[in-house]
């Protein structure tokens, strides 16, 4: 060869090594993922609020927080933030400060009445002192307030401010009252520490939901009754307006406070003259003086931080966790050291869409041979890496894996209705006896139209992507076509929560995870007729399902107080689930991800450390007593 | 032409190209003959098994042959295989903690003989505490002693283990072998025995099973799309560059306009509108043709314009030859080197162009075909990266990488016999 060739080959080679070195370095950014943070409340289009924080200050703050003073969480919050205001907590896409949700509201700057505990139920007082007591009849419900109790300002939180958040809430028309004024009639102060509840009634004078009563001590915060004046008299009294002012001077009563808030990073600083340090309640301030959630691009780019020890406690799916220690070596732990690493609480389902056309979608023979197809192990040990119980360990039900909520119903009566998955032969005959006969091409047949289904999830969220995958798998074996479609998020949302959708054939959703009003929360969400043909539903059954007799139980559990009664109810609507299958569960999942990183701090929530916090990343409901636990490790 | 060949197969460049191709065509071929059934076949339930050979541990209780080996060591390796040397500094460190925490026990680190395992573990059996917390112990580090203690639980114990046989109607176990730590077979004899030269994937499927299927569709994937990509061009170039006027204003204006706008930008919002419904490796190959014939197009029309006023081509004209005959004849011949070249690198831009799309997630579907674009997107979703998988992507990366060298080596090889200025 010529020198010149060689040069062109030495050339060559180099180049094939660049391109090499160039696509190993390529892939984090080629990554496009939005978040798959399937519990996080969705929130609205964020409005564009004029950005006061410059990138290059966020960085300099990222700088001065004190690395062994700052506790780092991610995870909750995607999209640049809005404000601060609780009030319009819809419209801040401000996770780390505000949540109400029934599993226990985030509580780091606003607090509620009661503290729920997901683990075991109970609501634990937090702004309120002592146990709330019921009448006799379960028509009011009172509470008091603790009396050392104050907002940052230093005034004391009283009755007035529970009763005016309730009052401003409904009339100003927040969504987080709305989910509650069915139920509730009025809340008042009977004194400055004393709050009045009174429930809603139903035609023959019973409360109508005792329940979600309960559900909103720990899930509704209270906020200052001077402050929403304010709110109030600067937007006119517009509701809207109210909602979205960015309440930068909002009053809080948590142990922290607002200290930075940037399209990259939210930074809450302890308040020092946080009232729970009295006796009555912690004792003590929190350990870390800062707070910070780091909005990360996706996934990948939060698991890569927190794998660095830059953060400390992560709430994003990161798959085949274990090896995180066991293979790497990290100071990485989940509350449970073996599957399913957490708690499970929710039970991500599959839905059939009712309105859709597809041939076969309206014969529940179909939907359930699709159903028992499915091979559920594969999707546990795959697309949730194990960190989910099997359909083995726990049949499926409309209840989650925690034993109160197995207790719920007679296992024994319904086990033989109790599918386990990967059953080609038991899918085959149902589809048999559907009448669905095989085609030519290899596909089956309903009167000459061929069942043919879009399998939907949102783009991005990986571990239903996978699942719909494994459900389309399931459908080839038995004939039945199931084409797998991911679109954005903001596209899908739109179309599964519309009044009528075609679009999906089978989708994904979820499910309520815990709450004092479980499980007859999550089967209404999961069956009730009360949501088909809502505009905007975020609350449930987007498959259009509709049974009288679903209904008439959902309308009398509430109000049941024999327990065998309530049990035998149970079982029948596990029952009609199981036999109309008109959503399928395809796998357990905790309510939150939750995992740490030690390299900073230590003194987190564990399974059988006695401490009975759940694993909630100390922000949600009771987790937050972590906070006041935790340790620095040097 | 002979004389051509002869030429082009003489260039260094061109010949490494085409071996690589080559080597990987006949592999693509023969492999699955070897290897049959279905690529996207979920096998494995695990996400991520690491390459190697897999067989039957119910199988290999079965085979009737058991030889025995008396093999030096071996008794070693069982105990390294449960106590590596990271364990036994994990046996250091915890000693030492439980110095600092008990009044009593006194050890020095230069006491702790590392080589010694009998020493180490008598230490370690005689004081491990799981209960035992130290000052600012963490979870990670209490769990990695508490794993320890397990696993090296009866690490002495080379006792022969028993095989029974569990009847799940009768509810009754019938004694069956016993196992004895001489006992070898001969994995040939075992019934099933899989081997996955590089593991699976997230879903369990065998990747080099789907990496051989991805190559044949990206291969489809790269040829259609250069196949659309240069024949419009060409066909475009021709038209323009020999007819001129106002034929010629109206097609460079549509180019010029694709020109400016960037290819990746219209590939990805045709993609997206598409659906992924109807989004097959053919309808991508399409759309990936269709966004990439400019540049031919721009390059056929300036050769075009400067053959059209030879004396050669100006003679056929007064000969009265029709349009379609000149251009074949007299023309073509000429752009024909080109033309081949131009199609090389667009077979070789239509593989990565679907690489690209399938790592957005705009590529085909998953369950339909094996792409290598696709691997790359799933390996990325569930973190191969992170979790040191790198059988499921680097064996891709390294494919693409060679696909497209191979085919640049081929395209500079053709230059160097076409092209006058490097002829020499």
């Amino acid at each position: 060869m010529k020198k010149k060739q060689w040069i062109a080959f030495l050339v060559a080679v180099i180049m094939l090594v660049a391109t090499l070195a160039a696509c190993q370095n390529q892939e984090a950014p080629a990554e496009t993922d939005p978040p798959p943070v399937a519990e996080e409340t969705p929130e609205p289009e964020p409005e564009p609020e004029p950005e006061e924080d410059e990138p290059e200050e966020d960085a300099d703050v990222t700088r001065e927080l004190p690395r062994d003073e700052t506790l780092y969480v991610m995870g909750f919050n995607w999209g640049p933030p809005n404000g601060w205001n609780a009030f319009g907590e819809g419209n801040m896409n401000n996770a780390l400060a505000m949540e109400q949700v029934g599993r226990g509201a985030r509580l780091p700057m606003f607090e509620t009445p009661f503290m729920f505990n997901a683990l075991d139920g109970e609501l634990i007082p937090l702004l309120a002192y002592g146990p709330y007591e019921w009448n006799d009849d379960m028509t009011e419900l009172t509470y008091r307030i603790n009396p050392n109790a104050h907002w940052n300002d230093g005034t004391p939180v009283t009755a007035h401010d529970a009763a005016a958040t309730f009052t401003a809430g409904r009339e100003f028309g927040t969504d987080t009252t709305a989910a509650f004024a069915a139920v509730i009639d009025s809340v008042e102060a009977l004194d400055d520490e004393t709050v009045l509840i009174t429930a809603a009634l139903t035609d023959d004078g019973a409360p109508v939901n005792p329940l979600m009563i309960l559900t909103f001590l720990g899930q509704n915060y209270i906020l200052q009754e001077a402050w929403l004046e304010t709110l109030a008299e600067r937007n006119d009294n517009d509701g809207a307006a109210m909602q979205t002012d960015p309440g930068e001077d909002i009053a809080f009563s948590g142990p922290f406070g607002p200290y930075l808030l940037s399209d990259t990073m939210v930074v809450l600083v302890r308040n020092d003259d946080y009232w729970g340090q009295h006796e009555s309640m912690w004792g003590t301030l929190p350990a870390p003086r800062f707070l910070a959630h780091p909005i990360f691009e996706d996934n990948a780019a939060a698991t890569v931080a927190f794998m660095a020890g830059d953060i400390d406690i992560s709430q994003v799916f990161i798959p085949n966790v274990q090896d995180l220690w066991l293979d790497q070596g990290l100071p990485i732990s989940t509350f449970m050291e073996d599957p399913p690493y957490g708690v499970p609480l929710s039970i991500p389902t599959a839905f059939f869409n009712m309105h859709s056309e597809a041939p076969g979608i309206d014969n529940p023979l179909v939907r359930q041979a699709i159903a028992m197809a499915v091979d559920y192990d594969l999707i546990i040990a795959n697309a949730m890496t194990n960190q989910s119980p099997t359909f083995a360990e726990v049949p499926r039900s409309l209840m989650n894996p925690t034993a109160g909520e197995q207790a719920m119903y007679n296992q024994e009566e319904v086990a033989h209705l109790q599918w386990e998955g990967n059953d080609i032969d038991g899918a085959n005959a149902l589809l048999d006896e559907a009448g669905a006969v095989m085609g030519a091409d290899g596909w089956r047949e309903i009167d000459g139209e061929r069942l043919s289904f879009v399998a939907s999830a949102p783009y991005g969220w990986s571990d239903w992507e996978a699942a719909i995958e494994i459900v389309a798998a399931a459908g080839e074996q038995i004939g039945v076509q199931i084409t797998t479609y991911f679109p954005d998020w903001s596209v899908y949302n739109t179309i599964v929560t519309a009044a009528v959708h075609t679009e999906y054939d089978i989708f994904m959703m979820w499910t309520d995870d815990a709450s004092p009003a479980q499980p007859w929360s999550r089967i209404r969400n999961l069956l009730s007729s009360e949501f088909v043909g809502n505009d905007n539903n975020w609350s449930g059954n987007w498959g259009a399902f509709e049974n009288d007799r679903v209904d008439e139980l959902l309308a009398l559990i509430p109000l049941e107080t024999d327990e065998d009664e309530i049990r035998a109810m149970y079982t029948e609507l596990v029952e009609i689930y199981l036999t109309e299958v008109p959503s399928f569960s395809l796998m357990y999942r905790p309510a939150q991800f939750h995992a740490v990183n030690e390299s900073v701090w230590t003194g987190f929530t564990e399974d059988g450390d006695g401490r009975n916090v759940p694993p909630l990343n100390a922000v949600n409901g009771f987790a937050i007593a972590d906070l006041f636990n935790i340790r620095p490790v040097n | 032409m002979k004389n051509t060949f002869k030429q082009i197969f003489r260039t260094a460049n061109f010949l490494i190209g085409f071996i690589i191709i080559s080597i990987v065509l006949l592999f693509i071929t023969i492999y699955p003959i070897f290897n049959p059934g279905n690529p996207l076949r979920m096998i494995g339930q695990d996400s991520f098994t690491p390459p190697g050979t897999y067989f039957s541990l119910y199988d290999s209780l079965d085979v009737s042959h058991v030889y025995t080996f008396r093999l030096e060591g071996a008794d070693d390796n069982r105990i390294y295989a449960k106590l590596s040397d990271t364990d036994r500094e994990h046996i250091k460190e915890w000693l030492l903690l439980f110095n600092d925490y008990d009044d009593i026990f006194e050890i020095r680190a230069e006491d702790i003989d590392l080589e010694d395992t009998e020493g180490l573990l008598g230490l370690w059996w005689e004081h491990f505490d799981p209960e035992v917390r130290f000052d600012n112990m963490t979870i990670a580090e209490r769990r990695v002693f508490a794993r320890l203690d397990v696993n090296m639980d009866r690490l002495f114990d080379f006792y022969d283990k028993e095989v029974w046989m569990y009847n799940p109607e009768s509810g009754e176990s019938e004694y069956l072998k016993s196992v004895g730590t001489l006992d070898y077979v001969n994995v040939s004899d075992v019934a099933n025995v899989r081997i996955l030269p590089l593991g699976t994937d997230n879903f369990g499927r065998d990747t080099l099973k789907q990496l051989v299927s991805a190559i044949g569709t990206s291969l489809m994937i790269g040829l259609i799309a250069g196949l659309i990509a240069t024949g419009l061009g060409l066909l475009l170039g021709l038209i323009a560059g020999y007819i001129g006027g106002i034929v010629d204003d109206f097609i460079m204006f549509f180019t010029n306009l694709f020109t400016v706008i960037p290819g990746i930008v219209l590939l990805i919002l045709i993609s997206y509108s598409i659906g992924q419904e109807h989004r097959g490796a053919t309808t991508v190959a399409l759309v990936i043709g269709l966004t990439s014939w400019v540049w031919t197009t721009r390059a056929v029309r300036a050769q075009v314009m400067s053959l059209r006023n030879r004396d050669h081509v100006n003679l056929s004209k007064l000969s009265g030859h029709s349009m379609p005959k000149i251009v074949v004849k007299d023309i073509l011949p000429y752009i024909a080197s080109y033309v081949v070249m131009a199609f090389i690198l667009q077979v070789s831009s239509g593989i990565l162009a679907e690489a690209g799309l399938s790592m957005l997630g705009l590529g085909p579907a998953t369950t339909e075909s094996a792409t290598l674009g696709l691997m790359m997107n799933w390996a990325l979703r569930y973190n191969a990266h992170l979790s040191g998988a790198w059988w499921a992507y680097y064996p891709v990366i390294l494919v693409i990488a060679l696909i497209s060298f191979a085919l640049n080596m081929i395209n500079t090889g053709l230059d160097r016999v076409f092209n006058p200025q490097l002829r020499g």
